[in-house]
């Protein structure tokens, strides 16, 4: 019997039975399409977290600190306290004669202030950091509005985390922030009140998006220069006895944009060489890339358990048939079908159902991405993050679905189908 | 060297816990054209000799040489392609399937064989209907048809491989005598055109019409010659 022939007896033996066959192909259904969904969700935000990352440079930045062994994300928020190896404009410079080195930029996190306010709506600064950099182009932003840090806003231009400015009340008008000014108030204890220095007053250049904590982002120079204390005597703060807490502990850290990402590890084992502390910002992508491949085979594998009942099934279904059918079974038998034939007629038959449950699951699945956007679409414009539609099933998983659904149907279908193609003809013929 | 070459045959079924012998040491030749009654009462083993010479059944000692093949010790393939190619069964029940026409019932071994194309199939299937003159019901579903049309259109499945020989078991037992004398006289029309022709019943006006009746009782055989 030809293969045509076995499909087109599959399918007219699957229509006798309407409603079986719907239930059972159901139940594919449910399981492709949890497969499906789930493995999307997570390939989908797996791609645009990467995306996201290599947006703002992060797959090829090297973050270099005084202390060996801090990971990525410990480097980012490195605050020396001195007993590290300093970081200071010589080391900088020493990192930029590496090869393969774009830029760099020496980096300070600062904390010295208590508030900030704009149009007189006042923030206090708990959870808000102070970040300085040179705007060289090494540290980049997802911008929501306006522009990054330049030349022409030394000393006054203030990136704003979309948080901060959605607490300010400029939630999806973020460019209406641009241009405003906004002024820092030094904490209360950074020196005695009658030394403390007047708020340092800026404008806002950006709003960016949040992925990377609430921040505001001014130039390194303006940033070196809150901490210079007016009072040098003042001995009430003994962390702030010195002029600068930079002189004294040097800088923060600093930020090194790699040409390749081929060539971070190379950059990443010279800067070692001098002693200093580097974490690539790659690992950090690759350690948030595994994190996300382990959900998604927990999840898939909620999913396959969904296929697995669906397999038992397509079982109980063709077993019924094969029971429904022994007289045809011995009738085929009897005008010269061979064991293999009616095996074939009911693996293929199985297969049919396995198929069309995938095919089904994979087109509602397509549905369910689309919902899953709508709703992920208003968590990015809350966030102030400009993608839309990150959710997307792709053709390898689609056609992967629909070929395993397929293989899991054909699978199923040979238990029932060896019992089909072993019956006895003549008790088959004999059957009522 | 006759057609088919039964020898020693033996087949005993375990039926609630006693040994049945529904064949008992049988040995038989069948040459061409012959018209074979097989009689004896229900049980006897009719139906088992009749299986083993049609190739759907296989006995647990002695030799079915068919064309210098044994059947007795052959594979599934050989025995299916045996079937398929040389064997035409007609049953008691008809034993059509419901959901086909009447063409595709009759065309269903080409389309288990996977012979030719649907056309090819379609040609011999409406020449195997004219032959037993229900090419006009064709299209019929089998509840569609009487008894004696189905009969037909059973003997047509059976014709349409020119198989080299028929067995019909029973083939009148569910019908009323006029149409039984009907698929009677179209299966020995189909003898005299040289397909060899094996009924197996217990009807004595039909055993009467052969050429050689071979009564079974208890697994043996005893062999009479027909009344013509």
């Amino acid at each position: 019997m030809n293969f045509f022939d076995q499909f087109r007896t599959g399918l007219r033996n699957l229509r006798r039975q309407k409603l079986r066959t719907s239930l059972t192909i159901f139940a594919i259904v449910i399981g492709a399409v949890s497969v499906t969904v789930m493995l999307s969700l997570v390939t989908s935000t797996k791609s645009f977290l990467v995306s996201s990352a290599e947006k703002i440079g992060m797959d090829t930045r090297v973050i270099v600190t005084g202390t060996p062994g801090l990971s990525y994300r410990d480097s980012q928020w490195n605050s020396p306290d001195g007993s590290e190896k300093k970081i200071d404009p010589a080391v900088l410079a020493a990192i930029k004669t590496i090869d393969k080195v774009q830029s760099a930029t020496l980096y300070v996190n600062n904390g010295m202030f208590e508030s900030f306010t704009v149009d007189n709506q006042e923030l206090t600064m708990k959870q808000v950091g102070v970040e300085g950099y040179t705007p060289n182009g090494t540290i980049r932003h997802i911008l929501v509005a306006g522009s990054e840090l330049s030349e022409d806003s030394v000393g006054s231009g203030v990136l704003i985390s979309s948080d901060l400015a959605s607490h300010l009340g400029f939630k999806g008008k973020e460019s209406a922030l641009i241009g405003k000014s906004i002024s820092l108030r030094y904490r209360k204890d950074s020196g005695p009140s009658d030394a403390l220095k007047p708020d340092e007053v800026g404008k806002i250049v950006g709003v960016t998006a949040s992925d990377n904590g609430s921040r505001l982002s001014v130039d390194l120079d303006w940033a070196v220069s809150f901490q210079t204390m007016p009072n040098p005597q003042n001995n009430q703060n003994p962390q702030m006895q010195n002029q600068s807490q930079i002189d004294r502990n040097g800088y923060s850290s600093i930020w090194v944009s790699v040409d390749q990402k081929k060539n971070v590890d190379n950059v990443l084992s010279e800067i070692k060489k001098l002693g200093f502390g580097a974490a690539a910002g790659k690992e950090e992508i690759d350690s948030q890339s595994t994190a996300f491949t382990i959900i998604g085979a927990i999840l898939g594998g909620i999913g396959a358990i969904a296929l697995l009942v669906a397999a038992i099934g397509v079982i109980n279904t063709m077993v019924m048939a094969t029971l429904e059918r022994t007289r045809e079974i011995g009738i085929m038998r009897a005008i010269g079908a061979t064991k293999k034939t009616i095996r074939r007629l009911f693996r293929v038959e199985a297969g049919v159902l396995g198929c069309a449950g995938g095919l089904f699951g994979v087109m509602l699945s397509y549905g369910v991405a689309i919902g899953l956007n709508q709703i992920l679409n208003k968590q990015l414009a809350n966030s102030g993050i400009a993608d839309r539609n990150i959710v997307s099933i792709s053709p390898q998983i689609a056609v992967t679905v629909l070929f395993i659904t397929t293989m899991i149907g054909m699978i199923a279908g040979s238990l029932p189908a060896r019992r089909a193609a072993n019956m006895d003809p003549v008790e088959a013929l004999r059957y009522e | 060297m006759p057609f088919v070459q039964c020898s020693g045959l033996k087949k005993t079924y375990s039926v609630g816990g006693e040994e049945v012998k529904a064949l008992d040491d049988v040995s038989l030749s069948i040459e061409k054209g012959d018209f074979i009654a097989i009689c004896g009462p229900s049980g006897s083993g009719k139906s088992t000799l009749a299986n083993v010479i049609g190739g759907l059944d296989q006995p647990d000692h002695g030799t079915v040489m068919v064309d210098g093949v044994d059947l007795a010790k052959a594979k599934d393939k050989t025995l299916s392609e045996y079937r398929n190619k040389k064997i035409g069964y007609v049953f008691q029940s008809f034993n059509l399937q419901a959901h086909e026409t009447a063409l595709e019932n009759v065309i269903s071994p080409l389309t288990v064989a996977g012979v030719g194309k649907k056309q090819e199939r379609r040609e011999r299937g409406m020449k195997a209907l004219e032959r037993v003159g229900l090419a006009d019901r064709a299209k019929h579903k089998p509840t569609q048809l009487s008894g004696g049309q189905r009969q037909r259109v059973a003997i047509a499945r059976a014709l349409v491989n020119d198989p080299q020989i028929i067995i019909a078991d029973e083939p009148t037992g569910n019908l009323d005598s006029t149409r039984g004398a009907d698929v009677i006289a179209e299966l020995k029309r189909l003898n005299t055109e040289g397909i060899t022709l094996i009924i197996i019943t217990h009807d004595a006006s039909v055993a009467a019409q052969a050429t050689r009746i071979i009564e079974i009782k208890d697994g043996k055989i005893s062999e009479r010659t027909g009344g013509k």
